[in-house]
């Protein structure tokens, strides 16, 4: 599949999809823009938003990274599935708790903003990551099978769509958790 | 990396209240930059695997048709991005500050982040594989981490020295 791409088809695949991410990261800038920056403590949030949308990224890229190998080399079964899903989650949440912790320690470092309970560090990112990944894990999973059963290289589709999908229920699913949370 | 990329926006937060155009598209900055890199590691790590570029820091035919479909992919997607954003601002009442310098700086920005990260992911997928590692678990966070933190980094080094 992946020898016999040309540039063509590279861009044929690719293009599409990375519109489609282009549209989601769009509407997650208009929720940055529009309904996270009037927040008061908004210079403690912009904070966390940037390691989050890393976060997402560096934990489902390398899951659908996984799986799209996995069904490409003829790997895939449930038990490969389970395990990179535990992986998944397991890394999400200690990496929450590290950005929590870390923020905590740069805002006493460099910002001295006292405007969050400093629980709400450490609240606000585990509980947006592992909403956003209750979205994440089963729609990757289900856009690399069809994509693949299509003979379409998943490589050149899913992380793009994915990034689309993932990026904007980070944003959305941050929003939601400082609104519960009753963020200044 | 991520929160390096916050404090610096964190720091320059009145950069992003003067020019909120930039909080708009900065998601869909580092997304595409990080797409696409992603795409990159994941199709050199299968060429490693099934053979079609060798385990070595050498030009192949296979990596020049990937650089090429990347980059034409590359700017196809910041035209739309650009489009796009601009659109949005202006139906949304986002104030959009020096559109056409705006636009350059960007171009120049996402352009030498992708140059960075080619060259830099050849030679680590390449290191990584040969020590029997798969590169998909080390280089895809450390692109994401990277494009995250480049992204902001130049944009906001490009808009201090130029706006």
């Amino acid at each position: 599949m992946e020898n016999q791409d040309s540039k063509s088809k590279i861009v044929k695949e690719t293009f599409p999809s990375e519109l489609i991410s282009i549209i989601g990261d769009i509407l997650a800038g208009i929720l940055l823009s529009l309904l996270i920056l009037p927040f008061n403590s908004f210079p403690v949030l912009i904070l966390m938003v940037p390691a989050l949308l890393s976060l997402r990224g560096n934990l489902s890229g390398p899951f659908i990274a996984r799986t799209s190998r996995d069904l490409i080399i003829g790997d895939f079964s449930k038990r490969t599935w389970i395990e990179n899903v535990l992986a998944t989650y397991t890394l999400s949440i200690f990496t929450a708790i590290f950005i929590g912790i870390f923020s905590i320690i740069l805002n006493f470092a460099f910002f001295k903003l006292f405007i969050l309970p400093t629980v709400h560090f450490i609240l606000i990112p585990i509980i947006s990551i592992v909403l956003t990944l209750l979205i994440s894990i089963p729609c990757s999973t289900g856009l690399n099978y069809l994509a693949f059963k299509k003979g379409l290289n998943p490589n050149n589709i899913v992380n793009p769509v994915m990034t689309a999908i993932d990026d904007f229920s980070t944003v959305f699913f941050f929003l939601l958790t400082i609104i519960m949370l009753g963020v200044p | 990396m991520g929160l390096i990329s916050g404090t610096l926006l964190s720091f320059n937060e009145d950069l992003l209240y003067t020019i909120p155009i930039m909080l708009l598209i900065i998601p869909a900055l580092n997304s595409l930059i990080g797409d696409l890199s992603t795409v990159l590691v994941s199709r050199l790590t299968t060429h490693l695997y099934i053979g079609t570029i060798p385990p070595k820091i050498q030009k192949s035919e296979r990596l020049i048709e990937d650089f090429y479909g990347l980059i034409i992919t590359l700017l196809l997607s910041l035209a739309s991005l650009l489009f796009l954003g601009y659109l949005i601002g202006i139906i949304s009442g986002i104030r959009i500050v020096n559109p056409l310098l705006m636009i350059l700086i960007i171009v120049a920005t996402i352009l030498l982040i992708f140059f960075i990260m080619f060259l830099t992911l050849f030679i680590g997928a390449i290191f990584l594989f040969k020590r029997g590692k798969d590169p998909n678990n080390f280089l895809i966070p450390f692109v994401t981490s990277l494009a995250d933190f480049l992204t902001p980094f130049f944009l906001i080094l490009f808009i201090i020295i130029f706006i």
